[in-house]
């Protein structure tokens, strides 16, 4: 490590210099406000002569140079004990490439001040290999360094930092290191919606920072320090979204209607047996499987929960601008059993919750980003309302009022349902109040008899 | 398994045996029972969408696929023979062969939202003929998809305006705001359409935004190639067995990446070039959204009051 820690203060110049040229001339990355913003960290970090943390949220796999290249101006690139030592996966970095190949790119992860780090594996050897990348750390801390690991130990397969997940890694070093710092990070491309191998080039990065000094005492548990880490990148998280054009609340729900005519037809009368030519084109394989193991009983039910799941699911993606083609749901994968569903092209996982489940109808909710959908336990962000249409009404304008009274009854500072109204923007239904569109999420649907609505409070 | 639908008895024909014009009837006819608009399906045309309750036929989106299955139904082809598409193990195209049930793979029907759009489609595919002559009657995909927004904004409004109508006065105040608000955006989205080169640039920033996805993809694979090069060199078996998997899951990916950007390319491509037809709706939602513009300014008006 000493040996490592040598070479890579000797080489910091030259590997500035290399980010520079990749990052802001080939690819053509920028970074707004980014003067300001290194003197804000700057500032922070003069203000402590001991270890930090850097702890930030993980989209892409070069989210550790970018940061590092964010914070730090040339000028600085001599502040050695102030550069990050990351723990990037051995397996996605140290087998890279032909022989050659493989033997540079380990060379400049070393010369980066790297510590590989294997996830994955519960094997002896595995097991090991973090203890021992773990122990290093706290010698890198100990000796007055800063490490960089990122909270949730993987890139965010929804995009979005999920502040009420803590993973206890980061409370575990704390402890062993009292007096060290965090430095809590957000940063996000302003077109990144959600994990990818690399930004896309040309991509303008946003990112914030804050201080958190985490006063380890005796009640101090992993778990404590890493619910109130996650607590404070979440805030980050929720300022980069409130100046960004994307929306934050991305959720959907759809309703089906069990008794409907339409949704009879293609089953067995007993409604034991799908269609398999009608099934196979909106099912992908997996789910096909998954119904075809079903108790007979259960084969109707499940399907239309297959189907409300990626109707409800396709809502979300559109107001995260991912936008899945008509009759494109074989590009949605869904598991029922663990409540998500994942979009394949993009990998964006959505959480999934079945509400209104009876034997009349069934109704899901889906969420990308935001918020949580809640479960058993624990009450999510959306609310919704399911109810039949009077007769004589249109489903759709019914759906569109049961909405807005929803919304009004939800909050104390929305008097009524007459100061709010529907409007569409990008094929996306949008709640106005004030005369400016809401970032509520809001999701309406009907089928047969039913109408439906939800949306997001955070 | 007896099922419903197998049940109806539907003649099939040769789309080569039949004008452009009948198969369009025959469309139409085809999607009656999923059809919730009755009164848009009875005056419906080559042009009117299926999906939408405005000025579309109202099938909902749960019906996609029933749609797609009953043009199958409906028509034969000698386009039956499989081909597997050159480096995929999973694609394959359909060339000449036995005459027999016309069949839409998976991703072609992704731009067919109106019964004109759909035989279009039939004529690129080569189930059918091409007729120029019948094809100038055809919106296009981008104009479908302009004009359906527009239609859509128009009923938002229109619907703003008849709640406040209905408002007491105290109430007025923030729906004015709204409707002031939904003027707006109407009056822009009505310039836009006036404007073909402004609309087919925001429509390119769709086909850019796709773009930057495909590729973001086919940086990926490029990874997992690299990776494997990798584990071929150290010899680790079920290292590179799970990359090999990674591998086909990228690619599974990518081709649905690329019926997207078909998509956005075409509407990208399509916004640019307007024919009559095409200007035609253009023109007849511009004078609906003007018109309640207007309605919607005269209801600021008259919600203001006047000063002594």
């Amino acid at each position: 490590m000493r040996l490592q820690r040598c070479l890579a203060n000797a080489a910091a110049p030259f590997v500035h210099l290399f980010l520079w040229a990749a990052g802001e001339k080939r690819l053509g990355y920028a970074f707004k406000d980014v003067d300001a913003f290194r003197r804000q960290v700057w500032a922070l970090l003069d203000s402590h002569d001991g270890p930090f943390i850097w702890a930030a949220n993980h989209l892409t796999l070069w989210d550790s140079f970018l940061i590092y290249y964010a914070i730090f101006p040339f000028s600085k690139s001599l502040r050695w004990n102030r550069i990050p030592w990351s723990t990037p996966e051995y397996t996605n970095y140290y087998k890279l490439g032909n022989w050659l190949q493989c033997r540079l790119i380990r060379a400049f992860m070393y010369l980066c001040r790297c510590i590989p780090f294997l996830r994955g594996g519960d094997d002896e050897g595995s097991v090991r290999w973090r203890e021992k990348a773990f122990e290093k750390c706290i010698w890198l801390l100990e000796t007055g360094g800063t490490v960089f690991v990122f909270p949730e130990a993987t890139r965010a397969r929804n995009g979005w930092f999920e502040a009420h997940r803590p993973k206890d890694f980061l409370g575990r070093l704390a402890l062993r290191v009292p007096d060290v710092k965090f430095l809590c990070l957000y940063m996000r491309g302003e077109t990144q919606v959600g994990t990818t191998a690399y930004p896309a080039a040309g991509e303008t990065f946003r990112i914030y920072a804050e201080l958190w000094d985490p006063a380890i005492g005796p009640e101090s548990t992993p778990r404590s320090v890493a619910e109130e880490l996650f607590r404070r990148v979440g805030e980050l998280q929720e300022r980069w979204f409130a100046s960004s054009s994307m929306a934050k609340n991305c959720s959907g729900n759809d309703v089906v209607d069990l008794a409907s005519p339409l949704a009879r037809e293609h089953f067995s009368p007993d409604l034991a047996e799908a269609d398999p030519e009608w099934a196979e084109r909106l099912l992908t394989a997996k789910e096909a499987a998954y119904l075809g193991s079903r108790p007979p009983r259960e084969v109707y039910r499940t399907f239309w929960r297959f189907h409300a799941a990626k109707e409800a699911a396709s809502k979300a993606l559109a107001q995260a601008g991912v936008k899945v083609l008509p009759g494109g749901f074989s590009t949605i994968e869904v598991e029922l059993f663990q409540g998500k569903a994942r979009h394949l092209p993009s990998q964006l996982e959505l959480c999934l919750s079945f509400t209104d489940d009876d034997g009349d109808k069934l109704h899901c909710v889906a969420v990308l980003r935001g918020g949580a959908v809640g479960d058993g336990q624990t009450p999510g962000d959306v609310l919704w309302r399911v109810e039949a249409v009077p007769p004589g009404r249109s489903p759709s304008d019914f759906a569109r009022e049961l909405c807005l009274e929803l919304i009004a009854g939800s909050s104390d500072d929305i008097p009524s349902p007459a100061s709010l109204s529907f409007t569409e923007i990008d094929d996306i239904p949008r709640v106005v109040r004030q005369g400016k569109p809401q970032d509520w999420g809001v999701s309406i649907s009907h089928s047969g008899r039913f109408a439906a609505c939800s949306f997001m409070v955070t | 398994m007896a099922f419903k639908r197998k049940e109806a008895v539907v003649e099939a024909v040769d789309l080569n045996t039949i004008t452009p014009e009948d198969a369009e009837k025959r469309i139409i006819a085809g999607v009656k029972k999923y059809a919730t608009n009755e009164a848009n399906w009875t005056k419906a045309d080559g042009n009117t969408p299926y999906l939408g309750h405005i000025v579309g036929m109202g099938i909902e989106s749960a019906n996609l696929a029933d749609i797609t299955m009953s043009i199958e139904r409906q028509f034969l082809t000698r386009k039956t023979t499989r081909v597997p598409v050159q480096g995929s193990e999973t694609e394959f195209t359909l060339v000449d062969g036995e005459l027999g049930k016309l069949r839409i793979l998976e991703g072609q029907d992704s731009v067919m939202a109106t019964p004109g759009l759909t035989i279009k489609k039939l004529m690129e595919l080569g189930h059918m003929r091409a007729d120029a002559a019948y094809l100038e009657g055809v919106a296009s995909f981008a104009t479908i998809v302009s004009v359906g927004a527009g239609h859509r904004l128009n009923d938002a409004l229109r619907k703003t305006l008849a709640r406040l109508e209905k408002l007491a006065p105290a109430e007025r105040a923030e729906a004015k705001a709204n409707l002031q608000s939904l003027v707006q955006q109407t009056q822009d989205y009505e310039a836009l359409l006036a404007d073909a080169a402004a609309l087919a640039a925001s429509k390119q920033g769709d086909f850019q935004t796709d773009k930057a996805s495909f590729d973001s993809l086919d940086a990926e694979l490029r990874l997992i190639n690299e990776k494997l090069k990798g584990v071929t060199a150290t010899d680790d078996p079920s290292r590179a067995a799970s990359l090999r998997a990674e591998e086909a899951q990228v690619r599974t990916r990518i081709r649905m990446m690329r019926q997207k950007l078909v998509v956005s390319e075409e509407t990208a491509r399509g916004a640019e070039r307007r024919t009559k037809v095409d200007e035609a709706k253009f023109q007849e939602t511009r004078a609906v959204l003007a018109e309640s513009v207007k309605a919607g300014q005269q209801a600021m008006r008259a919600a203001t009051p006047v000063a002594c």
